[in-house]
């Protein structure tokens, strides 16, 4: 109802500035990594946490909403300029539960393009 | 107390919410996450503004900051983003992989776990890990970039300003963006602007001017007052006490108006404690006597009479609402439609029409037929979402907005909210538009409840009175209690105040059209109301932020009535003043290109006197709603020059002075002819009602008054009745008979208040039937305005001197006017 349409001046993005933040951004990239080294040095080898069985019996609400009892219940969101969007599980912690909650993701995206690409390699078999 | 309620009610509260942004101000939850260093814990949005990192990323590489948490109406919901294996929280270290075969995502650490050798013969394709922050965002499905109206919403903030926040947060965590724009206290403060960047620069440049205003208005109350004021005490019809004491009104700028409040001292004697109490001014008396009802009853010395001090208590309430007002209208999306926002900061939005069936007839039922220009104004109003108004003198305002209005409150989009600056416009409105038949609610300031009022029918508090007078209304019941006894007990008094304020929200809620000054919007009893549609008179005498506190309700559809051709609003600060301050939103906006739909005809002035102020001030397009006949002075013998020319200039030498006070001016032979001219009109069958005297200085005011009453030459008590005020106070009203006395008669100096072409507008519009100006045009002809103004009366034969009773053409010469120069 309350559409509004703005001319706007179109914001242009000081080159020097982004030149500079780039910069920044790489180096605490750098120094996170250099610091999560020598932390882990000395470390006994890391238990492996993430599930493998996760997705038995699962496979069939594939596409269906409302997996699970805390699943998301955002609307699809229209806006993704043309670009279809596919639901994903999320797994996350809570404590030391896991949990899946559902998002959609720009399909596009390389996460979900690689499983298609699989399923599609799959399903030819 | 009855003002409790506002001095603890927190202005512009809006809707700000904790986790909007830091740095624009953005606030959807999908869209923001919050910096989980325990000593940070802001919040920030995805978007970039104009900036080249998101507004997140860009705090933490800024801050060194390396852990985030999504907000709880997120998609996630309240979740920590760590690895899911290792727990490590570093986001610029995570990113999400996928399962090899299933749809689902897990957020993974890149040192160690993506390198980690048993993961690789697993379920998850660890060839595709996709980092948290890419491009210098965060992964737009996980926090959302706000959509294209939320940021131009939002504040737009530039990279310096955030590496200046950032920098300022190290020392003050709590430091707000408006900190870094605070002037020195001696720095000049920055000036008003034509556009604005967001409603936060906006706020940057109004906040500190009113704060200069209302540190200037404090300083000069409290320093007023007095003592050894003698006191007659009285009680009134709600049983409390009255004292009524002469408050001289000195050469200075205050002027006390109903509804301000007075500390009442007494220092003690034998008989009588030291005492003191405040009270509300209810009533000024021509006679410079106010009445004050006080708020307590005890105690009072009511056998004493003299030695009493009077102090002013100053209040902040006008000054917090305009603040107040900004913050809402920065912070709160709904405060006013988006239109509205750009369009008030000047920003370049399209056209839009309001979708709204018409009416067949623009009049209304109980008001005058409306003229051509009239039901332009009307018509254009109703279909657009902000329109202006310009109302020249006597062209009905009043009746065109009272139209307006009705056509609004009948297109059933909620109540309508009308506002003026004054009280006195606001009664003239709310009368208006509650003979078209509307339910009418005027709110009044609580201090003003006791002052009487032309339309007390339709104020608040009366309704709530006579709402339910039966003897089983528990209101009624504690009313009179309360007005028999004048106070009630505390459990009394609670239930008296819940039963109370339900009414008021009952009967506020069933009316059509709500009505209250434009500070008086920002009464807290009207929080919880949402006007889509709201009108302001007057508006060109209003200050922006004042404007602004009717609009913040959640105006979608403006009307702003005014004449940016008379005087704007008063700024007693002078630093304000040169900042803009004075510079109404209505004239902002004309200069922003928004033309004003003129009203074009008069109906107040004989036509020889519109004829001057029709072509210097509205291009000649000022057409007469009267006829010379109908403002023939009939049976009114007076020496005008030319016959049926009911004007004349009348020429004076006489020095200037400085007053008293030493910051004004008086004229003596002036004052000594307006005394004579009034006697004229009085012996010639004029009543003192019908005249009134206008000048420009408080010193010649304050004069002519004293003069009149000693050496008039009729009756005292006619040349009491008789108005003697300043032209900015005549602003907006008429009289049939106006003497102008223009005071400034030097050489060397200038002419000062008259120089503002405002000011003379006004002061040549106040007349129905004739006018008389006495000043010296030697010295007022160097002003290119005054210069065409005495050309037009000698052009006329209306410029003349000598005795009233022989008037001769004058020969004065004029002096060349000075180049203006703007
Ligand atoms: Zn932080
Ligand atoms: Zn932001
Ligand atoms: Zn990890």
């Amino acid at each position: 109802e309350d559409e509004v349409h703005v001319r706007q001046k179109v914001a242009e993005v000081d080159p020097v500035e982004e030149a500079n933040f780039d910069q920044e951004l790489k180096a605490v990239l750098q120094e996170s990594m250099e610091q999560r080294r020598l932390e882990l040095r000395g470390r006994p080898a890391l238990n492996m946490m993430i599930p493998m069985n996760l997705f038995e019996g699962s496979s069939r609400d594939h596409h269906g909403r409302g997996i699970g009892g805390e699943s998301g219940d955002e609307a699809l969101d229209e806006e993704t300029g043309g670009n279809k969007e596919v639901q994903v599980k999320v797994l996350v912690k809570r404590g030391n539960k896991q949990q899946t909650k559902q998002m959609y993701i720009p399909q596009n995206c390389s996460l979900v393009q690689s499983t298609k690409q699989k399923e599609a390699a799959e399903l030819q078999e | 107390e009855d003002t409790v309620d506002d001095e603890n009610y927190e202005y512009g509260k809006g809707d700000f919410t904790e986790h909007a942004c830091r740095y624009c101000g953005v606030s959807n939850p999908a869209c923001v996450v919050r910096c989980n260093v325990p000593s940070c814990r802001k919040w920030f949005c995805n978007s970039r503004g104009n900036t080249s990192g998101s507004h997140i990323v860009n705090h933490l590489v800024r801050a060194k900051h390396k852990e985030v948490c999504l907000h709880k109406d997120s998609p996630l919901g309240e979740t920590i983003l760590e690895c899911y294996n290792c727990g490590c929280r570093n986001v610029f270290l995570l990113g999400f992989i996928s399962a090899k075969t299933e749809s689902v995502v897990v957020l993974l650490c890149r040192e160690p776990c993506l390198s980690v050798n048993a993961l690789k013969d697993m379920n998850w394709d660890l060839s595709q890990w996709c980092p948290l922050i890419d491009d210098r965002c965060f992964l737009q499905w996980l926090v959302k970039i706000p959509s294209e109206q939320e940021q131009l919403r939002a504040r737009q903030i530039s990279a310096q300003q955030i590496n200046k926040v950032e920098e300022l947060w190290k020392t003050n965590p709590d430091a707000s963006l408006e900190d870094l724009e605070k002037p020195g206290v001696d720095d000049e403060p920055q000036p008003v602007a034509l556009k604005y960047e967001d409603a936060y620069q906006y706020q940057n440049v109004f906040a500190p001017l009113i704060k200069l205003e209302a540190d200037y208005d404090k300083m000069m109350k409290e320093s007023q007052s007095k003592d050894n004021v003698t006191i007659r005490w009285d009680i009134g019809l709600n049983k409390k006490r009255i004292a009524y004491f002469v408050f001289p009104k000195e050469d200075n700028e205050l002027r006390l108006v109903p509804g301000d409040e007075l500390r009442l001292r007494y220092s003690g004697d034998a008989a009588h404690p030291a005492w003191q109490s405040v009270g509300h001014v209810i009533k000024l008396t021509a006679q410079e006597e106010v009445a004050l009802e006080l708020r307590a009853s005890q105690g009072v010395p009511v056998d004493a009479n003299h030695g009493f001090s009077v102090d002013f208590v100053w209040k902040s309430t006008s000054f917090d609402r305009e603040q107040g007002a900004m913050k809402t209208f920065a912070v709160d999306e709904t405060s006013v439609s988006g239109y509205i926002y750009h369009h008030l900061l000047g920003h370049e939005v399209e056209v839009q029409m309001v979708r709204n069936t018409l009416p067949r007839r623009f009049g209304a039922p109980g008001l005058p037929e409306l003229n051509a220009s009239q039901v332009f104004a009307v018509k254009s109003v109703l279909q657009r979402p902000i329109s202006l108004i310009q109302g020249p003198p006597g062209t009905g305002k009043t009746v065109t907005s009272a139209a307006i209005v009705y056509h609004m409150a009948k297109q059933g989009q909620g109540q309508v909210l009308v506002c003026a600056p004054s009280n006195v416009a606001v009664d003239q409105l709310a009368e208006k538009i509650s003979a078209t038949g509307l339910k009418v609610v005027r709110l009044c300031a609580k201090s003003r409840e006791a002052v009487s009022s032309p339309v007390e029918h339709l104020t608040l508090h009366y309704q709530v009175r006579h709402l339910d007078t039966s003897d089983k209304s528990e209101l009624h019941k504690l009313q009179q209690l309360k007005d028999e006894q004048g106070e009630l007990s505390s459990s009394d008094e609670k239930k008296y105040k819940a039963l109370k304020r339900a009414t008021e929200r009952e009967i506020s809620q069933s009316a059509d059209v709500i009505c209250c000054t434009c500070v008086g919007a920002g009464d807290p009893r009207l929080a919880n109301f949402r006007f889509r549609q709201v009108l302001i008179d007057e508006s060109t005498q209003a200050t922006e932020p004042e404007c602004l506190i009717p609009l913040v309700l959640g105006a979608k559809q403006v009307v702003l009535v005014g004449d940016h051709c008379q005087l704007g609003p008063v700024i007693m600060c002078k630093k304000a003043a040169r900042a803009g301050l004075a510079q109404s939103l209505f004239e902002r906006l004309v200069l922003l290109g928004l033309k004003p739909i003129r009203l074009q005809v008069q109906y107040r002035m004989h036509p020889s006197l519109s004829e001057f102020p029709s072509n210097s001030f509205y291009e000649g397009t000022l057409q007469n709603g009267v006829t010379v006949n109908e403002r023939q002075s009939s049976g009114i013998d007076f020496p005008w020059p030319v016959p049926n020319r009911p004007m004349f200039f009348y020429v004076q030498m006489g020095q200037e002075e400085i007053s008293a006070s030493g910051t004004s001016y008086l004229n003596r032979t002036e004052a000594a002819n307006v005394e004579k001219i009034v006697t004229t009109f009085l012996r010639s069958g004029v009543v003192p009602s019908q005249i009134g005297v206008i000048t420009p200085y408080e010193g010649q005011r304050a004069y002519i008054v004293n003069y009149m009453s000693r050496n008039g030459a009729l009756r005292q008590q006619l040349y009491k009745e008789i108005e003697v005020a300043s032209v900015d106070s005549f602003q907006g009203r008429e009289k049939d008979y106006i003497i102008l006395s223009c005071v400034r008669s030097n050489e060397h100096q200038g002419i000062g208040f008259l120089n503002d072409p405002r000011r003379l507008n006004v002061a040549l519009t106040r007349a129905r039937y004739g006018i008389v100006i006495l000043g010296n045009p030697k010295v007022l002809s160097k002003q290119p305005l005054w210069n065409s103004l005495l050309t037009h009366y000698k052009e006329h034969e209306c410029l003349v001197e000598g005795p009233l009773n022989n008037l001769k053409q004058s020969m004065v010469q004029f002096q060349k006017p000075k180049k203006i120069y703007n």
